[in-house]
């Protein structure tokens, strides 16, 4: 079964554990300056929590953000990746294998959530990402950051039974918004939000397309055999025409001139 | 020792284990050479997937929330009172047991979230945090740019609970009596005035116990028991958890605050000094004193003065800054002479030495309540009132005051002690006429800004400290509030009589209701 | 003729200003690959790529098309009166992919396992069609030189060239066309990401349709410069007919992306005064509008005036294409900041110059330009003095 986690917004206090245990399980270095641009993920923050401070019914709030990979159901960086050194497991994180890339960085233009992370500081660079702890996840553990949470606001499970209990919350209480963000976007992932808050507000992105990006491309590739094989043939059908025409037309020239 | 754990962990690394026996020879074959080029050995991505890290034991295990988790409380990066390095963090969870279990505030109120990181700056897991991830807020380079600063006046006051802590950071025992190096400390270090806290509790007890009065004759129309109002943590936590009940607290301030309003009014006054030249520095115990003081109500010299900009408390250090910087001049403070505080401000009884110890607010202002009411010097016993000594978490007492009866009371310290009795007062069964709250379990002595001696704080070294400051007490000449002879100048000068207009201007404050910032658990 | 005169290459300013700038790019590329790409380049977590895929690879590409649409015309289709330029124009694209994988080799982090895509097939990507497809075009192209280099050198494999160049050729032309489609199918993943204007599930057959006419475009140029260069009067016969199997191209291509666009609802874009809209009406009337007008009017067409004016305007107008694909159109998406390094500026010059080196040393050596026999080399001299001293004899 593919494993998900499900981020319950309103539930978010910003104590940042999750930050914590995500550097300490995967040994990520601490940078003194955080990118203060974009969603601030670099090669060394693989999940970061940002505050958004807006309003609801007209009082301030602030709502923290945890962000990270969202390990897509149908990932488009590893339909993008051509030495398939990105996958999605069958627990369901994507992951990279450092052996097999070659740093192309056409996973990080792929991705429709600007998640991929590069260490341009390095001479051979990795391509950085939350993995999911792919590791616990294959022994039957939550990913590091949910195992520390100390307010619930993050779910381990299967997702299925996540969109379950998902669908239950923003149902039964009125606060939620009536949207799970992830069960469609870019075709579902596993990471799934809930939140009172419009995600919008929130700094999701959500003019996001619902078909799984790889189809896309996948809909052009699988052209390509038949379009190979037709255009060769036609091309060395073409070839062969030709020449015989102009063989044809030498051999007519050639009686007259001799 | 640290090679040895090296070495150890060097041989763990080196034994092999089936998996990594297995990838080896799964890697020599021409198979696995082939597959591990073609990417098609699966177990290596997963293994390879990050992790090689580690992370605390309560976190492993298949344990899915809330078995074993302990996380960590949320700190604001704009916290005034601590701050938090990610660094140092090991996500042990000491931090959360003590705001949660012992101060009730982590875990004790309702999500979603409003505008706010719910936090009362008592600083306690400032003492519990085993690595010292999470520490004050560090004001000293304030401090000393106001020093070297010729315009300015640094004038300095020293809460009742440092003098028996400060000593601790110089390799002293526990509650080593350290007062007369302290000042001497402080003047080395450029303050150009010293003065005592101890001057301000017990203008405090005069302010309060005036107030207490009233409430009992009714002559002030506000609920009783009356709540004690010193110790800032105490007040955010009653303004958050409990909003509906600050009509029970006294409208002072603490006794930080009061000094700080008089050194830029009537010490301004008095020594011809311009207020906005002056510098106000507390050293306190407490790292809620830091929030306390940007409070945007504690402006008393600005209104006085009608100038803006005036603080009534600039800069708020705690012991342990304290500490810091006396060591960064090479000071040695056990080495120094005992010198004294400067006058005019610089007075304390040994009523408000037990200020910084729980219980002995209440003990202090007992003493003068008694004096105020009976125009009699109190008995005996009120002088070492026994049942609200010591660490008991809610301790009761009623003294028995001629005219009016029997006057009940209680103390309580640590905020989950609080809400016993703050439920007991919302429910209508509470018997008390005065109660005082402490924010810290022991009281000042024991705040978040004293020395770490023990982590998490041991009571050995809260007794140590305590019973220091009754032993002082037991010492002192004057040993209630009303008989501090600077204390009596002052309102002959300046403020006339307790609770006179202008005392209310400079030595009472008011409070606000921050329930909108936390939602009621809903569970 | 002894051996040591086999070879001759006389410098000129120019081919030493060509020299001094391909080996200042050399060092830079050495630099690159020790230190990374860091701090060679200003790319970022924002904008993972930039000059060198940008302008490169995919600009390098889509000018090297000249090869297979002259391929395409002469070899195939038996038009022979285009024959005289099919072996520069092909020269030129073995020399234009040659620099597009010194490009793409520049541009990946992990410069050692560039082979990695040969074993560990990552065939669901795009990237992985336009990874093989050009290696082995690259590779094709080599050979189809072979037959070309055997006229002077190991002769005797000339026979055997000979033989195989026909499926060469096939392979030659049936490649690029893959590849050249695929470049644009890589953008169709930025789906959302891309602006409307030039995000198109037609993505391929556009960037197909443009690497195809760009060629004879990119052939006139050339014909010209080196025309110029070499001092002999250029055939504008050919390139006349040559830049109408453009124009009709470029006819459908226009049309084809006015009804794109009005299909998915773009044209508003178009007009509405923003940044993209005015790059993509700049590409669009410049590259493409205004070379079919001079295509189709017989006065302008006949001009040499006429023909560079539009070579140049074609080859910028897919220059612009490219760009407008890769930064105007994801700018607003990826939000940060790029402009190439210094670094990735001599880099990038450095390759052309060696270019232009390596083909003026191979059209000097081998059989290439059609009024240039080998037993009569002469030492063309490129730039401004070459009318005066261009007849001298090399030995």
């Amino acid at each position: 079964m593919s494993k998900g986690v499900l981020v319950d917004i309103t539930k978010c206090i910003g104590c940042g554990s999750c930050n914590v245990a995500c550097k300490m399980w995967n040994n990520l270095q601490y940078n003194q300056t955080a990118p203060e641009k974009g969603s601030g993920l670099d090669a060394e923050n693989w999940t970061v929590i940002n505050r958004v401070e807006t309003e609801k019914n007209n009082e301030p709030v602030w709502r923290f953000v945890k962000y990270q990979c969202l390990h897509c159901e149908e990932p488009a960086c590893a339909s993008a990746c051509f030495s398939k050194a990105i996958k999605k497991t069958k627990d369901g994180p994507v992951v990279y294998d450092v052996d097999l890339c070659v740093g192309c960085r056409y996973c990080m233009l792929a991705c429709p959530f600007n998640v991929p992370k590069y260490e341009w500081d390095k001479t051979f660079p990795r391509v950085r990402k939350c993995q999911m702890c792919a590791g616990r996840v294959y022994t039957g553990d939550s990913p590091a950051c949910v195992s520390v949470c100390p307010a619930g606001a993050l779910t381990y499970g299967d997702r299925n039974s996540l969109l379950a209990i998902a669908r239950e919350k923003i149902n039964s209480d009125s606060i939620y918004v009536k949207q799970i963000y992830g069960e469609k976007e870019a075709g579902g992932t596993s990471w799934l939000y809930i939140s009172d808050i419009p995600f919008e507000t929130l700094g999701f992105r959500t003019n996001i397309t619902t078909t799984p990006l790889p189809h896309y491309t996948e809909s052009i590739l699988s052209l390509t055999p038949a379009v190979g094989l037709g255009w060769g043939a036609l091309l060395t059908g073409m070839y062969v025409y030709n020449r015989r025409r102009n063989e044809i037309a030498n051999e007519k020239e050639k009686p007259d001139k001799e | 020792m640290d090679d040895h754990v090296k070495e150890d962990e060097q041989q763990l690394n080196k034994q092999v284990t089936r998996r990594s026996f297995l990838k080896l020879m799964g890697g020599l074959g021409l198979a696995g050479i082939t597959m591990s080029l073609a990417g098609c050995s699966n177990s290596s991505t997963v293994e390879q997937a990050g992790g090689d890290g580690w992370l605390p034991q309560q976190y492993q295990g298949r344990g899915t929330w809330p078995a074993q988790v302990r996380g960590r409380v949320p700190i604001d990066p704009d916290n005034p009172s601590i701050t938090r390095d990610d660094q140092k963090c090991i996500l042990c969870g000491q931090c959360m047991e003590v705001c949660d279990n012992i101060q009730t505030v982590a875990g004790h109120y309702g999500l979603p979230l409003a505008n706010d990181v719910i936090c009362v700056n008592c600083g306690q897991c400032t003492l519990w945090c085993p690595t010292a991830a999470i520490t004050e807020r560090d004001d000293i380079q304030n401090v000393l740019q106001f020093i070297q600063d010729p315009d300015k006046h640094v004038v300095v006051q020293t809460a009742p609970a440092t003098r028996v802590a400060l000593g601790e950071e110089f390799g002293l025992p526990p509650g080593t009596w350290v007062v007369g190096q302290q000042v001497a400390a402080l003047k080395r270090l450029g303050f150009n005035a010293v003065f005592d806290t101890n001057f301000t509790a017990d203008l405090t007890i005069m302010e309060e116990a005036t107030e207490l009065i009233k409430r009992i004759t009714g002559e002030i129309n506000k609920p009783l028991p009356q709540f004690t109002s010193c110790s800032p943590g105490w007040v955010k936590f009653c303004e958050y958890f409990y909003p509906d009940l600050l009509p029970h607290m006294s409208s002072c301030k603490s006794p930080q605050q009061m000094l700080g309003a008089l050194a830029k009014t009537y010490y301004a006054k008095s020594k011809n000094i311009k207020p906005e030249n002056i510098i106000s520095v507390s050293i306190m115990p407490c790292t809620a004193k830091k929030y306390e003081m940007q409070r945007p109500e504690m402006i008393s010299s600005a209104h006085y003065w009608n100038k803006k900009g005036l603080q009534d408390v600039d800069v708020v250090l705690t012991t342990r800054e304290l500490a810091r910087m006396i060591k960064q001049q090479n000071i040695d403070l056990s080495k120094l002479p005992e010198e004294n505080y400067d006058s005019m401000l610089g007075e304390g009884t040994g009523a408000a030495i037990i200020f910084g110890a729980t219980g002995g607010v209440m003990e202090a202002a007992v003493r003068s309540a008694y004096y105020f009411i009976t125009k009699q010097q109190p008995p005996a016993n009120l002088l070492n009132l026994t049942p609200v000594r010591g660490l008991e978490g809610v301790k009761e007492a009623a003294v028995d005051v001629p005219g009016v009866g029997a006057v009940k009371v209680a103390v309580c310290h640590g905020l989950s002690n609080a809400r016993q009795v703050l439920d007991a007062v919302r429910q209508g069964n509470a018997p008390w006429h005065f109660v005082e709250f402490m924010s810290c379990p022991g009281g000042c002595i024991s705040g978040g800004g004293q020395p770490r001696s023990a982590v998490p704080p041991s009571d050995e070294i809260r007794m140590a400290r305590i019973n220091s400051l009754y032993q002082a007490d037991a010492r002192a000449v004057r040993r209630e509030s009303h008989e501090n002879a600077e204390v009596l100048a002052l309102y002959q000068d300046f403020l006339q009589h307790p609770m006179s207009e202008l005392a209310e201007e400079l030595l009472h404050t008011k409070y606000t209701d921050r329930g909108k910032k936390i939602k009621e658990i809903t569970v | 003729m002894a051996e040591k005169d086999k070879w001759h290459f006389t410098m000129t300013p120019t081919r030493y200003v060509l020299l001094v700038l391909g080996l200042v790019g050399v060092l830079m590329m050495v630099y690159r690959l020790v230190f990374g790409l860091g701090s060679a380049t200003n790319l970022n977590d924002q904008w993972p790529w930039g000059m060198w895929i940008g302008f490169d690879v995919l600009t390098g590409v889509a000018l090297a098309g000249g090869g297979y649409s002259t391929a395409l015309l002469v070899h195939i289709l038996g038009i022979k009166k285009f024959s005289p330029i099919a072996r520069s124009a092909m020269l030129t694209s073995l020399i234009g992919y040659l620099l597009v994988m010194a490009g793409l080799f520049m541009d990946i982090g992990r410069w050692f396992n560039f082979w990695r895509p040969f074993v560990s097939w990552g065939y669901h990507s795009v990237l992985f069609e336009v990874f093989w497809c050009v290696s082995l075009y690259t590779l094709v192209q080599m050979l189809e030189f072979g037959e070309v280099a055997t006229e002077k050198v190991k002769k005797g494999w000339h026979g055997l060239f000979k033989k195989i160049l026909p499926a060469l050729l096939i392979i030659g032309v049936l490649l690029p066309t893959l590849h050249q489609s695929s470049l644009g199918s890589l953008y169709v993943i930025e789906v959302g990401k891309l602006y409307p204007l030039w995000w198109s599930m037609l993505l391929p057959v556009f960037f197909l349709m443009s690497s195809f006419f760009v060629g004879p475009a990119m052939v006139t140029v050339e014909t010209m410069l080196g025309a110029r260069a070499h001092g002999h009067k250029p055939d504008i016969s050919v390139l006349q007919s040559l830049i109408k199997v453009s124009g009709y191209l470029m006819l459908v291509y226009l049309v084809l992306k006015i009804v794109d666009l009005a299909y998915r609802g773009a044209t508003g874009l178009v007009f509405t005064g923003n940044l993209e809209g005015n790059m993509f009406l700049l590409e669009i009337v410049f590259g493409v509008i205004i070379p079919i007008v001079i295509c189709f009017t017989p006065q302008l067409r006949n001009s040499v005036g006429g023909l560079v004016t539009f070579g140049v305007l074609v080859v910028a107008g897919v220059i612009l294409n490219r760009m407008n694909v890769v930064f105007t159109g994801m700018a607003d998406f990826m939000g940060g900041a790029y402009f190439p390094s210094v670094i990735e500026w001599l880099v990038s010059i450095g390759l052309i110059a060696l270019g232009v080196l390596g083909y003026l040393f191979i059209v000097e050596n081998f059989h290439i330009l059609p009024n240039h026999k080998l037993d009569q080399a002469t030492i063309p001299i490129d730039g401004v003095n070459s009318k005066t001293s261009n007849i001298e004899m090399s030995n």
